[in-house]
C-alpha cells in the first residue's frame, strides 16, 4: 500500500475487529492512508459501513485492533478528528460562523486564531454572506456545507465523511462535491468518504477501498489517477467506475 | 378612496354580546338566589355583599385582622419566595439529572418516592418544623414547584438530538462541554415550560397551605370566613385568589415571550 510519491503515513489501522456480541462486523481490517491523502470507501448496503467509521472515529471501541493517527492510539481529545455525518448537524441555536468555530471551540484555539480560520474558511466555501443567519433560515443542503466547513476548520488530522451528500439532488452533489475536493486540495486534509454511491467515489476519490458483506473486510483497493477535474463521460472514469461496480457485486 | 381598502376583521355579533350576557346572567342570578333567600344568605354571599366586603377591607382591618392587599401581598411573597427557590434547586438538579450518571443515579430513586406525595401531605410536618410563619409556608410551595422544574429539565435534557453529542466528542469535547454547549441550550424549551407549570403549582400549593397553617395571607381570609360565618369572606377570599393568580400569569406570560424572542430568533 505504500506509495513511492506519498510523503508519509498519516493513519494506520490494524487488525481492526468489532464485535456486537456474537455478531462479527468488522473483520480484522488493516490498511493505511498517506498524509493528505484522499480515500473513498464503497460497499454493498448494510455491509458496516457507519460501524466502521463510527469505530475509527472512537465513537464505538474496537474490539480487537487499534488505530493509529501519526504512530499513536487515535484520541478525540488529543488528535483532530472530524466527523461529517449523514444528516445536518447545525447547533440550531448558534449562527452559522459559530457553528463553523465549534469544532475549534471544543479544541480550545485562542479567540485570535479561530477568528483568523473562520475568515478564511468562510470566504474559500462562500459562507461569508449569510454568517450571522441561524440554521433555519438556510437550506439543508446549505447546512451540511456548515458541517463541513466546520470539519476543515479543525485542521484535522482525520476527516471522516459518512454519506454527507446521499440525501441531495444530483445537480447540488455535483456541485458540492467539487466544493469538497477543490477545499481538500487547499486545505490539503486526511480524508475518508463513505458512499454507496460509486460514481461519486470516482469523481472525489484517489483511491477507493471496497468492502464485503458482512464480516467486512477489504475486498479490493482500487486506484484513481485520473487528472482533476474530472469527467464522468471520460472512458478511464467509466472504465473504474464498472470495475469496482463488478467488485462490489461480485462476492 | 385608494386601491388599498383596509380589511376590517370583525367578531361575530355573538362572540360580542354573548360573554356580556352571559356574565351578567350569571351575577344577576346569583344576586336574585340570595336576595329572594332560595339559598340562605349564612351559606352563600351576594355579589353586592362582596363587593362591598371588598371595599371596606381596604381600609378595614376586622375582624380578620389585616387589610385586603396585605393579605394579597403576604400570599405573593409566600408564593414568589417558594417559586424562586423552586427554579434555584430544581432546574440544575434537573439539568445535572438528565446527563450525569452520578446526579440521576443518587437522585433519581429519592426524587421518585417524593414526586408523589402531595405537598399538602407535607403540612403537618412542616408545621412541626417551622411554625406557621413564612419559612413553612415557603417550604411547602417550594415543594409542589420543584417537581416540575425536575421533570421538565431533565425530560429537556435527554431529548437533546443524540448526533449533535456524537459530533461534539469526536471533536473531543468533555462530557462537561457537552452539556454545557448542547443539553442546556436544547433543554431551554422545556425549562421555559417549566416556569409556567411551576408558578401555577406554588400558587395552588400557596392556598393549600394558607387554609390550614397562617395568620394572614389569601388562604387564611378564606378560613378565617369560614370561622366567622362570614360567606362574603370566604366569595372574596376565592374570587382574589383567582384574580390575582391570573395577574400573575400574566406577567409571566410576558416576560417568557421576550425571552424566548431571544431565543427562537
Amino acid at each position: 500500500m505504500q506509495d513511492a510519491a506519498r510523503p508519509r503515513t498519516k493513519i494506520e489501522v490494524c487488525n481492526l475487529t468489532k464485535r456486537f456480541g456474537e455478531l462479527l462486523v468488522l473483520d480484522d481490517i488493516s490498511f493505511s492512508v498517506a498524509e493528505g491523502e484522499f480515500v473513498a470507501i464503497v460497499g454493498p448496503t448494510g455491509c458496516g459501513k457507519t460501524t466502521f467509521l463510527n469505530t475509527l472515529s472512537c465513537l464505538l471501541p474496537a474490539s480487537n485492533g487499534q488505530i493509529l493517527i501519526d504512530g499513536t492510539p487515535a484520541n478525540p481529545k488529543r488528535h483532530n478528528i472530524s466527523y461529517v455525518f449523514q444528516e445536518p448537524t447545525c447547533l440550531p441555536w448558534r449562527t452559522v460562523r459559530e457553528n463553523v468555530a465549534y469544532g475549534m471551540e471544543v479544541k480550545g484555539r485562542p479567540q485570535k486564531d479561530i477568528d483568523e480560520r473562520l475568515d478564511h474558511i468562510l470566504n474559500l466555501v462562500g459562507l461569508t454572506q449569510c454568517a450571522n443567519l441561524y440554521p433555519n433560515q438556510i437550506s439543508a443542503s446549505m447546512q451540511q456545507r456548515i458541517a463541513v466547513s466546520r470539519a476543515f476548520a479543525v485542521d484535522p488530522d482525520l476527516l471522516l465523511m459518512d454519506e454527507p451528500y446521499g440525501q441531495l439532488d444530483v445537480k447540488l452533489r455535483f456541485y458540492l462535491e467539487d466544493e469538497l475536493v477543490s477545499l481538500w486540495r487547499k486545505l490539503q486534509s486526511t480524508v475518508l468518504f463513505i458512499t454507496h454511491n460509486i460514481e461519486e467515489a470516482v469523481y472525489v476519490s484517489e483511491r477507493i477501498l471496497v468492502l464485503s458483506n458482512k464480516p467486512t473486510r477489504i475486498k479490493a483497493e482500487v486506484k484513481v489517477d485520473l487528472p482533476r477535474p474530472r469527467d464522468f463521460m471520460d472512458p478511464e472514469f467509466v472504465r473504474i467506475r464498472e470495475h469496482v461496480t463488478d467488485l462490489i457485486r461480485w462476492w | 378612496m385608494t386601491a388599498y381598502r383596509e380589511v376590517v376583521v370583525r367578531t361575530p355579533l355573538a362572540l360580542k354580546l354573548l360573554p356580556i350576557l352571559s356574565v351578567a346572567t350569571f351575577f344577576i342570578a346569583w344576586e336574585i338566589v340570595v336576595r329572594t333567600g332560595v339559598v340562605p344568605d349564612t351559606m352563600l354571599a351576594a355579589p353586592t355583599t362582596v363587593t362591598q366586603l371588598l371595599l371596606d377591607k381596604f381600609t378595614n382591618m376586622d375582624p380578620d385582622g389585616a387589610l385586603l392587599h396585605q393579605h394579597a401581598w403576604v400570599s405573593i411573597q409566600e408564593a414568589f419566595g417558594g417559586y424562586f427557590l423552586a427554579l434555584a434547586v430544581g432546574l440544575p438538579l434537573g439539568l445535572a439529572m438528565g446527563w450525569f450518571n452520578v446526579a440521576e443515579g443518587l437522585a433519581r430513586p429519592i426524587f421518585e418516592i417524593i414526586r408523589p406525595i402531595p405537598p399538602v401531605a407535607w403540612i403537618p410536618l412542616t408545621i412541626f418544623w417551622f411554625g406557621i410563619g413564612l419559612p413553612g409556608k415557603i417550604f411547602i410551595i417550594w415543594l409542589g414547584g420543584l417537581v416540575p422544574c425536575v421533570i421538565n429539565a431533565y425530560v429537556g435534557v435527554k431529548m437533546t438530538n443524540p448526533t449533535l453529542i456524537q459530533m461534539a466528542r469526536t471533536y473531543g469535547a468533555s462530557d462537561w462541554q457537552i452539556f454545557k454547549q448542547l443539553c442546556i441550550p436544547s433543554a431551554l424549551p422545556m425549562v421555559f415550560g417549566a416556569l409556567q407549570i411551576a408558578l401555577a403549582c406554588c400558587w395552588t400549593n400557596l392556598v393549600a397551605a394558607e387554609l390550614l397553617a397562617a395568620d394572614a395571607g389569601l388562604g387564611f381570609m378564606i378560613t378565617m370566613g369560614r370561622r366567622l360565618a362570614m360567606p362574603e369572606m370566604v366569595v372574596l377570599g376565592m374570587f382574589m385568589v383567582g384574580l390575582t393568580g391570573a395577574f400573575i400569569g400574566v406577567i409571566i406570560d410576558r416576560v417568557e415571550k421576550r425571552l424566548l424572542a431571544g431565543i427562537r430568533r
